[in-house]
């Protein structure tokens, strides 16, 4: 085993899911009055979730990619940005962050003790 | 990276957002003006914009179009909003009644500019809050850019 598990890198993966996730919405958010313009969302936590139990192999291979929302527009530009949509999933994404962040933080904090750091 | 072309695309929404509040300043201040650049009645000004899309030839770009997808940053993901261009609205101009205009024709009519108060005054509150929406964005993409620095301490 070396020294990052297959959590650690699970971990990582969620880290950049949930990046490129905020990336999707600001485009979105930027996006909010451009005529015909379809929403984007990542969808990274199936594909992790899915790999989770494939050992560290098949979880550093999950890559989160953007996709379009293609459901029905209700806006008579054809966009379809839900501007109260993209800020509760902000709010959501920030805070999954905020909590993938402070478990690898944790760890890392155990591995420095177990190195015999401070 | 993620984060740091989120706080981009966030960036390129204020330019625009800004760009749309620009020309709705110009179009109120204009709602009265008979005689513009051109000795016409002013027209409104629309701003059309367009999803920024693809990758540019910029450094940054290249680089991680070069480092592939393997960084989790994904391939072909868009870069935020531009400004297209500002067209002139062709919608027909006002004729009103004032015979005392210096610029009334013989039957005292005077072609009054195509611009609604009410439809600017609407078009400003959607861009200011757009505007706002996009500032919200890039905080947000700030707070999860410095949580991971907080990692290294």
């Amino acid at each position: 085993m070396g020294l990052f598990d297959t959590t650690q890198i699970g971990l990582e993966r969620a880290l950049s899911g949930s990046a490129l996730r905020q990336q999707a919405i600001s485009q979105n958010i930027a996006n909010v009055n451009t005529p015909g313009y379809r929403r984007q969302d990542v969808d990274f936590a199936s594909a992790l979730h899915a790999a989770w139990d494939g050992g560290q192999s098949a979880v550093s291979s999950v890559n989160p990619t953007q996709q379009a929302d293609m459901s029905s527009v209700m806006r008579a530009d054809g966009s379809s940005v839900d501007i109260d949509q993209e800020a509760s999933t902000q709010a959501e994404n920030g805070l999954h962050y905020e909590a993938i962040e402070s478990v690898m933080k944790t760890r890392i904090s155990i591995l420095k003790s177990a190195i015999g750091g401070s | 990276m993620g984060l740091f072309d989120a706080i981009g695309i966030s960036g390129s929404g204020l330019t625009a957002e800004r760009m749309r509040m620009d020309v709705t300043s110009e179009n109120l201040a204009n709602a009265e003006t008979t005689k513009a650049a051109n000795g016409q009645p002013y027209r409104r000004k629309e701003v059309v914009l367009q999803e920024a899309g693809g990758a540019g030839n910029d450094f940054a770009s290249v680089l991680s179009s070069v480092q592939g997808g393997g960084s989790g940053s994904g391939a072909g993901v868009a870069n935020g909003v531009k400004v297209s261009g500002i067209v002139e609205d062709s919608s027909p101009l006002k004729r009103i009644y004032d015979p005392g205009h210096p610029d009334a024709d013989k039957n005292g009519y005077v072609t009054m500019p195509n611009v609604n108060t009410v439809t600017e005054m609407t078009d400003l509150i959607s861009s200011s809050r757009a505007y706002e929406a996009n500032v919200t964005a890039m905080q947000t993409a700030k707070t999860m850019f410095s949580k991971t620095l907080d990692l290294l301490r």
